[in-house]
């Protein structure tokens, strides 16, 4: 089945090895620059945990910088639906909408060793182009994780082991939609909407929840933000604890601005504090395991469904 | 020996509609069998279950002995060749031959390779002429050695020529493995050409089945002047009258010979037989089983 796999899918597998290539040169050349930036004397002295002066505002010329070249970065998140829209859907939608899976299931072989063989090594390439990926990720993002650490999404969904699961987890879905629809556009277009939908209910409702979120709190005044934590929720709370909303804020703000008190000074004085919810860097490769584990095992129930229909009526 | 294709009550839906209903046949080994009916009759149905593309409603298939959605391990033996002979477009015809030897078991280069001196093995599938697609599918067959060959429209497509020298591959290729064959097509000269076996399907039902030269031999076509039906000696049963102005035309089933002069009688042709059998307002009114020697449904 080796042989098969390969044959029928070169198309697909030449094309991911090339858009790794591309990913890797563009890494590479993006790179120069920002590795030169951040090796820069003034920049290297400053690397977390020292806290010299002036430090921040080396950092935020960093930042001003190269900020927007890692927020382009995260166009990457798609890269793993991709496995899910070009290898996952066509896999039996194309098979059932040109009638060929009358010729390829009417071998000696049975459809379901079939089906179990290609999309096991279809995903042991997903896996590994995911991981490339993944790797490449990481060590452009290097200077940008030091700084600002990794654990807030924009960095998390990009890097680790929860890409090859995401992947993984696309290109199930995308093989059970073709079966159901036996259309390969519309398999496509479901795979990525269900694959989005599931992303994001796990971005929002579950990754915040996997481990109790941390709180600390910091007078008023602080920034309160520290680099590294992902940081769920930051409310303004008076001295007997209550949610202070933000227009009431606005309007102590613009009090202490018209009596010509330093807002900052005028906040701490009356006793508000910043209540910071977060999770903590430290707990990044614990959130990628859970994760990962999380998509893995979706992934596993698609396949399980898919094999069980496969045998059912697609004609 | 089993059967190599029997069913039994055997009845497929799709969502409401029957595409096959109450279907019990037997194929004896080593025939050549051609599975008549007009499109959407259930022909294509009936194959799909024999392959195990499709599980049935109710009743039950067999093929080889074995339940081939239970044991698809009888795929080994069945070589099917789907309508239109779907293959893959973008393969050339040395790789779809590949593809065979490589998915199934036992896979013999010397019955394909004889039917594909003709082919540039570099060619791709999607640039062959139909004919020469429908040699390849066949070769892609012949080369498993099955047992039961199940061919779906295998001469839609084909111009005469071509389908004559399918036909003819066809032919020897069965020849040499000794398979039993069942041809679906819905054009009966095709058919007629090389079956000994029958089974015609109309509106998912069999409405004939049986062996060619005893149902021709048992039915005959009776002409003479137009009058009030009674019994007539011989005649088991009216199959199907016309009246054409004072002529009337019988097609019956006979018991014995028909000596009334005042009938003309002939023996009957194949097509002639299937399309009598074929049209749903002529069909017989349906008969105790007992009476009726050969099996007809419907």
């Amino acid at each position: 089945m080796a042989w098969v796999t390969w044959r029928q899918h070169r198309p697909q597998l030449l094309a991911a090895a090339a858009l790794l290539a591309a990913l890797a040169a563009a890494a590479v050349g993006t790179d120069i620059p920002i590795r030169a930036a951040y090796h820069r004397d003034a920049l290297s002295g400053c690397l977390p945990p020292s806290a010299r002066s002036g430090c921040d505002l080396i950092v935020r010329h960093f930042q001003g910088e190269f900020d927007s070249w890692a927020a382009a970065l995260r166009g990457l998140t798609v890269l793993p639906a991709l496995a899910g829209l070009f290898i996952g859907a066509p896999l039996l939608a194309r098979e059932l909408e040109h009638g060929t899976h009358r010729f390829a299931w009417t071998q000696s072989i049975t459809r379901r060793h079939w089906l179990l063989a290609k999309t096991s090594l279809l995903a042991a390439a997903t896996l590994a182009a995911a991981a490339v990926a993944s790797a490449l990720v990481m060590w452009w993002r290097t200077p940008f994780d030091t700084l600002e650490g990794r654990m807030a999404p924009s960095a998390f969904d990009l890097e680790g082991v929860v890409v090859p699961g995401y992947a993984l987890y696309a290109l199930a879905l995308g093989t059970l939609a073709g079966l159901l629809l036996r259309r390969t556009v519309a398999a496509m277009t479901v795979t990525l909407i269900v694959f989005a939908a599931s992303r994001l209910a796990v971005l929002e409702f579950l990754r915040p929840r996997f481990l109790s979120p941390l709180t600390r709190t910091v007078v008023a005044s602080d920034g309160g933000r520290q680099a590294g934590d992902w940081v769920l929720n930051d409310t303004l709370v008076d001295a007997g604890g209550r949610q202070i909303s933000t227009a009431r804020e606005d309007l102590a703000i613009l009090h202490a601005q018209h009596a010509g008190i330093d807002p900052h000074t005028y906040l701490v004085s009356v006793g508000w504090k910043r209540v910071i919810s977060y999770q903590p860097a430290s707990r990044f490769w614990t959130f990628q395991l859970f994760e990962a584990g999380l998509f893995v095992c979706l992934a596993a129930a698609v396949v399980f469904v898919t094999l069980a229909l496969v045998r059912g009526n697609p004609g | 020996m089993t059967a190599p294709l029997a069913a039994e009550g055997l009845g497929k839906r799709f969502r409401r509609d029957w595409a096959l209903r109450d279907c019990t046949l037997t194929i004896p080994d080593g025939a050549i069998v051609g599975l008549a009916g007009p499109n959407a009759a259930g022909k294509s149905t009936l194959l799909a279950l024999a392959t195990g593309l499709l599980g049935p409603t109710e009743g039950t298939i067999s093929v080889l002995g074995l339940d081939p959605r239970r044991d698809a391990s009888v795929l080994a033996d069945v070589g099917y060749v789907a309508q239109g002979a779907p293959l893959y477009r973008s393969f050339t015809v040395a790789e779809t031959i590949e593809f065979a030897r490589r998915t199934n078991a036992r896979w013999d280069d010397r019955v394909a390779d004889g039917l594909l001196t003709v082919l540039d093995a570099k060619t791709r599938v999607g640039a062959l002429s139909e004919g020469d697609r429908g040699r390849l599918a066949l070769a892609l067959v012949l080369g498993k050695r099955p047992r039961l060959l199940l061919l779906d429209e295998p001469f839609a497509g084909l111009d005469p020529l071509a389908g004559r020298e399918f036909l003819q591959l066809l032919m020897d290729g069965v020849a040499e493995t000794g398979a039993t064959v069942v041809i679906a097509s819905h054009v009966i000269a095709d058919i007629e050409r090389v079956c000994d076996h029958i089974v015609l399907l109309a509106d998912g039902r069999v409405r004939l089945e049986g062996n060619v030269e005893e149902l021709l031999g048992t039915h005959r076509i009776l002409m003479g002047p137009r009058r009030p039906l009674g019994t007539i000696r011989g005649v088991r049963e009216v199959v199907r009258e016309r009246h054409s102005g004072r002529q009337l035309t019988l097609l019956v089933t006979t018991d014995g010979p028909i000596v009334d002069p005042s009938w003309t009688v002939d023996r009957v042709g194949l097509e002639e037989l299937l399309l009598a059998y074929m049209a749903p307002e002529r069909l017989p009114t349906p008969q105790p089983p007992e009476k009726v020697p050969l099996r007809w449904h419907g």
